[in-house]
């Protein structure tokens, strides 16, 4: 049985290898072969053609595609995603700088989809067509069709312009605001770890609507599809038994049905880590959240495609990896895939 | 099962099987009849239709006139969503920008929908190598998150509503193709494709006359959602600036345009053209519940 699953580890490995050489592949032909000139940033307009040549050869833009291709492979393997127009440094050290911004954001909208999405999801479908299942129903419906960066606003004249309880869209801490001292680069926990409770309650306070956005956007596939595989599962006939044993409601919910309706519901959570990036565009956006979203976008407003290029293979990988990921967990917890 | 003409024994999901036989009219009124949801996203969906359609009687200003009415006044009898910060009608300008959203999303969808049928019939039917390359190309598709190939690709050829549309259909045809890939990979063998072949069916016309008809229902659920996908992700590239021609009456951007105003309270700048987003993805995915409730008799009460 061991030997099963290791080989079946190497074999989904390898299938992975192809994927992300392709994704690699795509993401260095959209943005060299139809990106517009990039010396026209380093440059003025009415610059002499000799200029814009040393600034081509200096970026490597005199080469044919192919050598462009190799020398961007080269790079890619030493971890280089080159360097930005933009900031001057290295992409990987703007992501680095970025990363945890959007990763404390994720975490909370994660955390809030799946503690009140999963719940509720598995009682609507236990209970099919009653009264909760009506509305969250109704609930989930609305959430997979609200654009996410409108109710971002809507959040914010509500919440900030009209009622006043949370800030408005300025970031992660108050303007004017410095950061605690960076251990984890999250600062809702390295104010913690520094003792400061102000600080701790401001940027909790920061995280809430942006994170309550992306959370509502991300709970309604999980909620539905937690509902739907919940109704899959009532069905069979090993929770027909448990029912006429008289054993309680929630025991048979959370216990035997839930157990076996989890697969859809660990193959929607892969799915929307992996979405997470592209959420983050959208909400970072509105609310001036400075996470990698953020960075990606400024990247395409002014068209640096060494950020651009290198924040979508980073979105993409993680993409690639959840879903890996969500394949091993499957080898786990069903035996019959083993 | 098998007819010896080869030609039509379809097994399922078809309309007339799920229905009686009945007059027209009676057949229409029985399927709407097995589903809310079909009922409520056919309405909803319509409305947005008609919208479009006769968006130039339902206006009540010219869309694209500025300073119809004082700058940023709130919704009144006269405005009816109030006026932008140039003094432009937003009733108008939303009502002009359905007809717009949704040429996109018709357009889009068609597309992505006959390309990814031609090609997920071709490898179903064929398999083997062709297979394992279409797969492939249509797997690295995929695992680029949808957005950010939209947003790449746009913004590498340019804005404007012919690109978007190029764009979308782009990336909404690897789902159709593995759909219908899947489907006719395992109906090719089933007793009425075997049948076709026997009396000599050419392998084109018994993948495309007898099993593509065959596994056309969950396309046309899916239909539905990919066209809520196209409606939100043309809004949030129109938000980013970076669709449509900046200027041009389109919701996302309209949304973005006023922005700045909720801040200052002028919320009926965004909240409206937002609605209306909201409204007709409502509209898709009620449609595409009540299309799969019709045709898969399970999730049926």
């Amino acid at each position: 049985m061991q030997s099963g699953v290791s080989r079946q580890f190497v074999t989904r490995v390898l299938l992975v290898v192809p994927v992300v050489f392709g994704v690699v592949t795509l993401t260095f032909l959209v943005s060299r072969v139809f990106a517009p000139d990039p010396v026209a940033l380093y440059v003025p307009p009415q610059a002499d053609e000799q200029l814009r040549q040393e600034i081509r050869a200096r970026l490597g833009l005199d080469k044919s595609i192919p050598e462009q291709y190799a020398v961007f492979l080269g790079d890619l393997v030493q971890g280089d995603l080159g360097e930005s127009t933009i900031t001057g440094r290295p992409v990987t050290s703007d992501l680095w700088d970025r990363l945890p911004a959007t990763f404390e954001l994720a975490l909370f909208s994660l955390t809030l989809a799946i503690v009140i999405g999963i719940p509720l999801g598995v009682i609507a479908g236990a209970r099919r067509d009653g009264p909760l299942d009506f509305s969250v129903r109704g609930i989930t419906l609305v959430g997979m069709a609200l654009p996410s960066f409108w109710l971002g606003l809507v959040l914010i004249l509500v919440f900030f312009v009209i009622l006043g309880w949370f800030p408005g869209p300025v970031g992660r801490l108050p303007l004017g605001a410095t950061a605690p001292e960076k251990i984890t680069g999250l600062y809702t926990l390295d104010s913690l770890l520094a003792g400061d409770w102000g600080m701790w309650w401001e940027s909790l306070r920061h995280l809430v609507l942006p994170g309550v956005t992306l959370g509502v956007v991300v709970m309604a596939p999980i909620t539905r599809v937690a509902r739907a595989s919940m109704v899959e599962v009532m069905r069979s006939e090993y929770i027909r038994t448990p029912k006429a044993l008289g054993i309680r409601r929630y025991v048979i919910y959370f216990r035997y049905a839930l157990k076996n309706a989890l697969l859809p519901i660990v193959t929607m959570i892969g799915v929307i880590v992996g979405f997470v990036f592209t959420g983050a565009v959208l909400v970072e956006s509105v609310f001036n959240w400075p996470g990698m979203g953020k960075y990606g976008l400024d990247a395409i407003i002014k068209s640096d495609f060494t950020a651009l290029q290198g924040f979508v293979l980073i979105a993409s990988i993680t993409y690639i990896v959840a879903f890996f990921l969500v394949d091993m967990v499957y080898m786990i917890i069903d035996p019959r895939t083993r | 099962m098998i007819d010896m003409t080869g030609d039509l024994v379809h097994e399922d999901t078809s309309f007339d099987l799920v229905a009686p036989a009945r007059s027209r009219w009676g057949k229409i009124r029985y399927v709407f009849g097995q589903s809310k949801s079909l009922t409520a996203g056919t309405v909803l969906v319509g409305v947005f239709i008609l919208l479009a359609l006769f968006a130039k009687f339902i206006t009540t200003h010219d869309p694209n006139d500025v300073l119809v009415g004082p700058p940023l006044s709130s919704p009144s009898a006269e405005h009816w969503f109030g006026t932008d910060k140039v003094g432009s009608d937003v009733f108008s300008k939303t009502v002009a920008a359905t007809a717009l959203d949704l040429r996109i999303t018709a357009s889009a969808v068609l597309v992505a929908l006959v390309a990814g049928v031609l090609f997920g019939t071709i490898a179903g039917y064929y398999g083997g190598i062709v297979d394992l390359i279409l797969l492939r190309i249509l797997e690295i598709l995929q695992s680029i998150p949808t957005l950010l190939l939209a947003m790449m690709v746009v913004v590498a050829i340019g804005p404007g509503e012919l690109n978007v549309v190029v764009v979308m259909a782009f990336i909404g045809m690897p789902y159709y193709a593995r759909l219908v890939r899947a489907e006719i990979l395992t109906k090719r063998h089933w007793e009425f494709a075997e049948a076709a072949r026997m009396v000599g069916g050419s392998p084109i016309r018994v993948a495309f006359r007898h099993l593509l008809p065959n596994s056309l229902s969950p396309v046309l659920a899916y239909a539905s959602v990919n066209a809520a996908w196209v409606v939100l992700v043309t809004a949030a590239l129109g938000f980013l600036g970076i669709g449509i021609e900046p200027g041009t009456s389109e919701w996302g951007s309209m949304i973005a345009r006023g922005q700045s105003e909720i801040i200052t309270g002028e919320w009926w700048v965004s909240v409206f053209p937002g609605l209306f987003v909201l409204i007709l993805t409502t509209g898709f995915y009620l449609l595409g519940d009540g299309v799969r409730d019709v045709m898969d008799p399970r999730s049926r009460k």
